[in-house]
């Protein structure tokens, strides 16, 4: 297997995209490209994520984009899987160039939804559950995490302040984030006053539905060896799953993809936990960012909560967590979601995220969930 | 590895059985584990020798949440509660609750029957609220 580098990557600011999704991937491709200093000839292939194009009334998006860089030839397909669409492109790539089959590829995730209403994207989203055994039946997407919210409390005794502490820190990071879809910062007074959407999940438990794009460049050492900015080296790359249903695993308090994928990741990485500097997890909601932390085995179980609150997970903290604002307040739109965490950790490592720089930036691990855990990816990167 | 038992009902048949009130149908793994959710293999042990079983209609919630942002199927349904409801005999579901507006109307260890109705889903009604026809109905288990 080769050593192989994420060479450049680019996100533009989510929230509500003006241009189609097919533009705006275009666009983010070649921001990618120009950072990673490569023309795009240099792409054997393209991994395209979007999950929900046809609510633009569009699918096949991979050669709209080869074409628009002017790549017609280069080989492309799209990758689904759910929220972790990016992030599983992002794999295939680094299996294709690391396995010696390309010396370059290019991972682009888009979504657009901001022209749906509120029932409509509601419905979009509840599709990457099961439909006919959990959506049929009353879930929604908000339900779902709601639900294991509810067990985490029930089990653990986790605290709406401990919920509202990952809000309040999200939101001050993305504050700092001018691709971010929020821009200001909550109180926890603000969070406690916001309506309950699935309870014990209220508004700003939430992540919005943005739309967005985001793209990444991985390429072979040997045949990249000097690119424009500090490459990422990728050293760990693992993907896992568990049982579809919610209501048939043996938790509702985690997810056990989660615990594989960084089990994994870990072993492929040849690091301990304690030797990530910073993380940017998949914190759809903020009980997603606390089991996130969890079953990565940064904390013990039900131990996330209260060094949330602790200040533990802030930007200067033992282990910044989301200093991008992550999906609860940079954005989540869906399949952009997973490149746009490589894309912060990207700018973390070239020292350009300005004021949320965080303090330490050699290892840093990025956790992609699909839908409630049925698919999961988990990278950890380190510097050449 | 052993074929099925028999052949197993399609997402369809089961769906329709379950809406339409006639059987709430699930199945079980040569390891013991029970599921409502359609599959060729036991999703525990991965062994194909899966059998259609009725489920029991009574159940205990193990978890839920109060839904008040439904999705385009439940738009005039909320807020309700989704809850997942570990039956009697055995099998864990997904299921709703109609009429519940808060978290205090319901709790984890609320004994619970499955009522269809002409909406959609596995729709449960507290025990003893007048929901015990369907238990009646398909034997109770």
């Amino acid at each position: 297997m080769r050593e192989t580098w994420v060479v450049g990557a680019a996100s533009n600011r989510f929230g509500r995209m003006p241009e189609s999704g097919r533009e705006a991937a275009a666009r983010v491709a070649l921001e990618a490209l120009d950072v990673a200093g490569l023309d795009p000839k240099e792409i054997g292939y393209t991994f395209v994520s979007n999950c929900f194009g046809i609510a633009e009334r569009q699918a096949h998006l991979g050669p709209l984009i080869n074409t628009a860089l002017g790549i017609p030839d280069v080989p492309s397909c799209s990758i689904e899987s759910a929220c972790s669409s990016s992030s599983a492109g992002l794999h295939e790539a680094f299996v294709h160039v690391a396995g010696g089959f390309e010396d370059a590829a290019l991972v682009v995730g888009v979504e657009k939804l901001s022209h749906l209403d509120t029932l409509n994207a509601t419905s979009y989203f509840a599709m990457g559950a099961d439909y006919a055994f959990e959506t049929r039946n009353g879930a929604t997407f908000p339900g779902l995490y709601a639900t294991l919210a509810h067990a985490h409390r029930q089990k653990f005794g986790t605290r709406e302040e401990e919920l509202g502490a990952v809000a309040v820190k999200n939101h001050a990071n993305a504050a700092l984030n001018p691709h971010a879809h929020f821009q200001k910062p909550i109180t926890l007074e603000t969070y406690l006053r916001s309506p309950v959407i699935a309870s014990p999940l209220r508004l700003y438990d939430c992540c919005p539905f943005s739309d967005g794009a985001a793209a990444v460049v991985v390429g072979a050492r040997e045949k990249h060896p000097r690119p424009s900015a500090e490459p990422l080296v990728i050293r760990a790359s693992a993907r896992s799953g568990s049982i579809a249903d919610m209501h048939d695993r043996t938790t509702l308090t985690g997810l056990p993809a989660t615990r594989t994928a960084a089990d994994k990741a870990f072993r492929q990485a040849g690091l301990e936990r304690g030797q990530v500097d910073f993380a940017e997890v998949h914190d759809c909601f903020t009980i997603a960012e606390l089991m996130a932390l969890e079953d990565l085995g940064f904390y013990p179980a039900g131990g996330a909560g209260r060094a949330t609150t602790e200040g533990e997970t802030e930007r200067d903290g033992r282990l910044p967590v989301n200093p991008s604002g992550g999906l609860k307040a940079k954005g989540h739109p869906v399949s952009a979601t997973g490149a746009s965490q490589v894309a912060e950790i990207f700018e973390q490592f070239n020292g350009r995220a300005a004021g949320r720089q965080v303090p330490k930036a050699e290892i840093a691990l990025a956790h992609n969930v699909g839908a409630t855990g049925g698919s999961c990816s988990v990278h950890i990167f380190g510097r050449r | 590895m052993a074929e099925p038992t028999q052949p197993l009902p399609s997402i369809e048949e089961h769906r329709r059985a379950y809406e339409d009130g006639t059987r709430l149908r699930g199945f079980r793994s040569a390891c013991g584990f029970v599921t409502a959710t359609w599959g060729l293999a036991c999703p525990r042990c991965g062994r194909r020798d899966v059998e259609e079983v009725d489920l029991d209609p009574r159940g205990t919630i193990v978890a839920f949440s109060v839904q008040h942002v439904p999705s385009d199927e439940f738009l005039n349904d909320a807020p309700y509660a989704y809850v997942v409801v570990d039956l009697e005999g055995g099998g864990r579901v997904s299921g709703w609750i109609d009429g519940v507006g808060s978290d205090e109307e319901v709790a984890v260890g609320d004994a619970v029957v499955w009522t269809p109705t002409y909406k959609p889903g596995v729709h449960f009604r507290p025990a003893g609220a007048g929901a015990s026809e369907a238990a009646s109905a398909t034997g109770g288990g």
